[in-house]
């Protein structure tokens, strides 16, 4: 276990000291600052403008360090070949990998802490701006959203660390994790609308299974997207959030454990 | 050294005021593109929903605030707003709320601006109807849907029934009660109207409003007596009553009950029952 806890944080500080998650932070302060201007041009419901802006935000940073740096975190051992240096230690191939996941998760828990709590100044202002009394807000609800895209950084990083496992260089992992996170976001939408068209439009069933089985295989990442509850107070019940919880544990450790298998009997160059 | 700096210096000056000269003209050109451009297509709000991932509350925001902003600059221009325009306004709140079914500023802005602005209520009613059944604590939803179909389609029956919806979700103002309860009347439903306004008494504190409403619930219990008796007079005399002295006089009751405004009951031609008071 210490191993294991020693990759993670030498992971980590790796990432943190990447000057990319400074750009990323500046980029998010400024999207911050954008919503205090861009909530005025809205008539009502500024509030939920406010809350969509910032949620949106977070989690727009959070993708970006997990792709920009999370991805480059796995590629650096094999690229520099310090790869080697580490396998020769007392530490086992999972170890490692289960390591190098959890530093990647650690970074995205810090950059979704960080700006998590930043994202709530947009907020409060907009609420000082307008509040309309008909509009609904609870900050439990958006700290849960917030709890939520932090699952979501932790689902897409085990996609990442499986993909990081067995491709060659870290563009591949980086593509393959984007195409997963773009279907994994969508599937659901897809699906819905072809049940919802069924009398309209004659879909084949070939396209069923496949958005079916696509439904099963990647993860539901659209699931985790609380957004929508978070700007107008609408609440979660607890069966959504242990639910949703177990589905996220229980696709990492999937994803975790075929990427150990693979990386085990991975030679490396 | 010294002369690759001049001609550097040289070289980023004239870049810069060339380029400030330029900045001008490329927003001109942009403009006349614009025009040109006009409404363009509206996203069906199926691919929409895909292609927004997890950003459909911005793409909402996004979808509405383009549609509301040509609207404006239309306004501040003076220019008239097409046929076409209306409608592309109305798919353009249409897909900004199917992306954020919560989302009250297109439902606010489409409803209010395609019944007053031109003549598109049903398309007002439809994106209200949205809203209704997903801001489900908002008592505006069902005030503004009553009041389109009260003021624009004359159905009193609907804009009785969001009218007590809107009084049921919790309004501050004590007008709507009474107001469902007119129109809830005036479309025939007394029963309704008498059983709606029991429920609002029983949820009223203050003891002023509560008479007013009293006032009002005895006169329709007046009403509603009435109209069960010329009910009975039909059955048994296979024909309408004249006046409501014929229901006394065949012994169907014993007598009139009093109008608590004042005003005296009466059988109108088309064999409703009517006050002089008008409920006022």
């Amino acid at each position: 276990m210490t191993a294991v806890w020693s990759v993670a944080l030498i992971t980590f500080k790796e990432g943190i000291k990447n000057r990319v998650i400074f750009g990323i932070f500046i980029i998010a302060l400024l999207l911050f600052a954008a919503t205090t201007v861009v909530i005025t041009l809205f008539m009502r419901d500024i509030v939920k403008v406010a809350v969509d802006l910032s949620l949106s935000t977070v989690s727009f940073a959070g993708l970006l360090t997990l792709l920009f740096i999370g991805v480059n975190l796995f590629g650096k051992d094999l690229d520099k070949r310090t790869i080697y240096m580490v396998i020769s230690r007392p530490i086992s191939r999972s170890e490692y990998l289960v390591g190098k996941f959890l530093g990647i998760v650690i970074l995205a828990l810090t950059v979704v802490v960080f700006l998590g709590l930043i994202s709530a100044v947009p907020v409060i202002l907009s609420k000082r701006f307008y509040y309309y009394p008909e509009a609904r807000f609870d900050w439990t609800i958006y700290f849960i959203a917030v709890i939520y895209i932090f699952i979501k950084l932790a689902v897409v990083s085990a996609v990442i660390t499986l993909f990081a496992s067995f491709t060659s260089n870290s563009f591949i992992a980086l593509v393959l994790s984007l195409v997963v996170y773009f279907i994994g976001q969508s599937t659901e939408s897809v699906r819905l609308l072809l049940t919802s068209q069924v009398e309209r439009i004659e879909v084949s069933p070939v396209l069923s299974y496949m958005v079916d089985i696509a439904y099963y295989i990647f993860p539901n990442i659209s699931a985790f997207d609380l957004k929508t509850q978070a700007a107008h107070g609408l609440s979660i019940s607890p069966s959504y959030i242990l639910w949703t919880m177990l589905y996220a544990v229980f696709y990492i450790v999937i994803a975790l454990s075929i990427g150990a298998l693979a990386f085990r009997r991975r030679e490396f160059p | 050294m010294q002369r690759s700096l001049a001609i550097a210096i040289f070289v980023i000056s004239f870049a810069i005021i060339a380029s400030i000269f330029a900045i001008p003209r490329v927003s001109l050109e942009r403009d006349k593109l614009h025009q040109k451009e006009g409404i363009g297509l509206v996203m069906p709000s199926q691919v929409a929903q895909i292609i927004a991932l997890e950003f459909k509350g911005l793409f909402a925001d996004a979808v509405f605030s383009r549609a509301m902003t040509y609207y404006g600059g239309k306004l501040i221009r003076g220019e008239k707003t097409t046929e076409e325009e209306w409608d592309w306004i109305y798919r353009n709140m249409d897909t900004a709320t199917d992306l954020d079914p919560y989302f009250l500023d297109p439902y606010y802005f489409g409803a209010t601006n395609l019944a007053w602005g031109t003549n598109k209520v049903k398309e007002a009613n439809l994106l209200l109807e949205k809203a209704f059944k997903y801001r489900d604590w908002d008592w505006t939803i069902p005030f503004y849907l009553g009041f389109n179909y009260f003021y624009f389609l004359q159905d009193n029956e609907k804009a009785a029934f969001y009218l007590m919806e809107s009084a049921k979700r919790g309004t501050s103002s004590s007008l709507i009660p009474i107001l469902a309860a007119r129109l809830a009347y005036q479309g025939k439903r007394t029963e309704n109207a008498i059983i709606f306004l029991q429920e609002i008494i029983r949820k009223t504190d203050d003891e002023a409003i509560k008479k007013a409403y009293e006032t009002r619930l005895n006169a329709l219990k007046g009403i509603l007596f009435l109209e069960r008796a010329a009910a009975v007079y039909q059955e048994r005399f296979k024909k309408q009553p004249g006046n409501l002295d014929d229901l006394t006089a065949k012994n169907v009751i014993r007598e009139i009950p009093k109008d608590p405004y004042g005003g005296k009951f009466y059988i109108d031609k088309d064999g409703s029952i009517k006050t002089t008071s008008e409920l006022r």
